[in-house]
């Protein structure tokens, strides 16, 4: 017997958008050993950026495990989801992008790093995706790494790493999120700096000063500094939900909010302006010579 | 200091992405190989399109754990870099500095593995 589990409407880039996709995770994760399928027939609009978390949810749940498939999807909502290949996990066929809008959904394991280096870059030539500048279009693709190699460096993710992105071509904002199923930020600061912060403390911990938790060999800490500073400087908006946590850059404000209930991972969503001109050249005093 | 030793980042990394830690590494050997010969390095980042903090804290952050500032400087230089990729790289370097000359991590493993009492 097929057990239904609905899917809330509006699941945007904000926090109510994760909201409700924690209370999606939290009321699927009693169920094993189950054929579970998720009605989407409620949900007129979802943020298609926003099929990194809930795909991470979804394969969580899979996982348990369970025989997961999606119902209900209104036209629209299906053509959106098949272009960018989310439903090829749920047995569709991938439609082609005529315009060149999406940045593909894909799961990729930690240890993907190069692969996910080509599939950036696939997805950020030509098409639609916006004729950014080409120092704007540089300074997102290592945005996008930075996010990568910081999941993969403090994750412990076993589940993977789950990505994709949209551009929306009339207001110029390109969005891109990435989902890993780790352990989160608030119990890696625990863990590894022994440091017991509410979770959205320690995401603020984590985006501020030289603050890292690296220890060893290899020095650590500018990755999440780096992105914060391109984020404001192009005027765009960052989100990072991670445990109880969630913290919201916006116009260079902060706004931190905690859930009740946390969310299984962490998901960091940037969104760009890509009508930007700025040159991003901060260093023109600089010599090779001054560096070392 | 004797010959200079041009490493290429592409050709070590056999891509335009310095992106992955993995690829940092296999860099900061070719690095520290040559630096521990007495050797000078310019390693040249010519056709690289885009580096990350990942990336650099393995390849260059890395060396200060393991070489003296005055021999870093004085054997190492990079080359055909853009001015954005100095300028992080000009970043990973400072924090790498900082990191080493204050190693917390450090004193608390000697603290706990060896009990050194004088391990603050």
């Amino acid at each position: 017997m097929k057990i239904k589990l609905g899917l809330p409407d509006g699941i945007g880039s904000g926090i109510e958008g994760f909201q409700k996709l924690i209370n999606f995770a939290e009321n699927a994760k009693q169920h094993q050993f189950a054929s579970l399928e998720i009605d989407l027939s409620g949900v007129r609009w979802l943020d298609a950026n926003m099929c990194s978390p809930l795909g991470a949810i979804l394969y969580k749940i899979s996982r348990k495990p369970n025989a997961v498939s999606l119902a209900g999807l209104s036209q629209k909502l299906e053509k959106i989801l098949s272009k960018n290949g989310f439903l090829a996990a749920y047995g569709r066929e991938k439609i082609p992008d005529t315009y060149g809008t999406t940045i593909e959904y894909k799961r990729f394991e930690p240890a993907d790093e190069r692969y996910f280096a080509s599939y950036v870059e696939t997805h950020l030539k030509g098409k639609g995706i916006p004729p950014m500048s080409a120092a704007l279009r540089k300074k997102f693709r290592e945005s996008i790494f930075e996010i990568f190699s910081n999941a993969v460096i403090h994750s412990q993710t076993k589940f993977g790493i789950f990505s994709c992105g949209q551009f929306f071509p009339v207001k110029n904002r390109l969005d891109f999120s990435l989902t890993d199923l780790g352990v989160g930020i608030r119990e890696n600061l625990k863990q590894m700096a022994g440091l017991d912060l509410p979770a959205a403390e320690a995401i603020q911990w984590a985006m501020e000063g030289k603050n890292t938790t690296k220890k060893g060999a290899i020095p650590g800490g500018l990755g999440l500094k780096v992105l914060r500073e391109f984020i404001t400087m192009n005027k765009g908006r960052m989100q990072i939900v991670s445990d109880g946590g969630y913290w919201e850059l916006n116009a260079g404000a902060v706004n931190t909010q905690s859930f009740s209930v946390p969310f299984p991972g962490t998901t960091v969503n940037i969104e760009i302006n890509t009508a930007d001109a700025a040159s991003y050249c901060l260093a023109s005093e600089l010599s090779p010579a001054d560096i070392f | 200091m004797k010959n200079k030793l041009t490493i290429k980042a592409f050709e070590i990394v056999g891509s335009k992405f310095c992106v992955s830690s993995e690829d940092g590494n296999r860099l900061y050997q070719q690095i520290a190989d040559a630096l521990r010969q007495k050797k000078r390095v310019d390693v040249s980042f010519l056709n690289v399109e885009s580096l990350t903090s990942a990336f650099l804290n393995v390849a260059i952050g890395q060396l200060y754990g393991n070489f003296s500032e005055q021999d870093i400087r004085g054997g190492l230089t990079v080359s055909d870099m853009q001015d954005d990729d100095m300028a992080l790289l000009k970043r990973v370097v400072d924090t790498a500095k900082e990191y080493f000359k204050d190693p917390e991590w450090i004193k608390a493993v000697r603290k706990e593995v060896l009990g050194d009492a004088d391990a603050k």
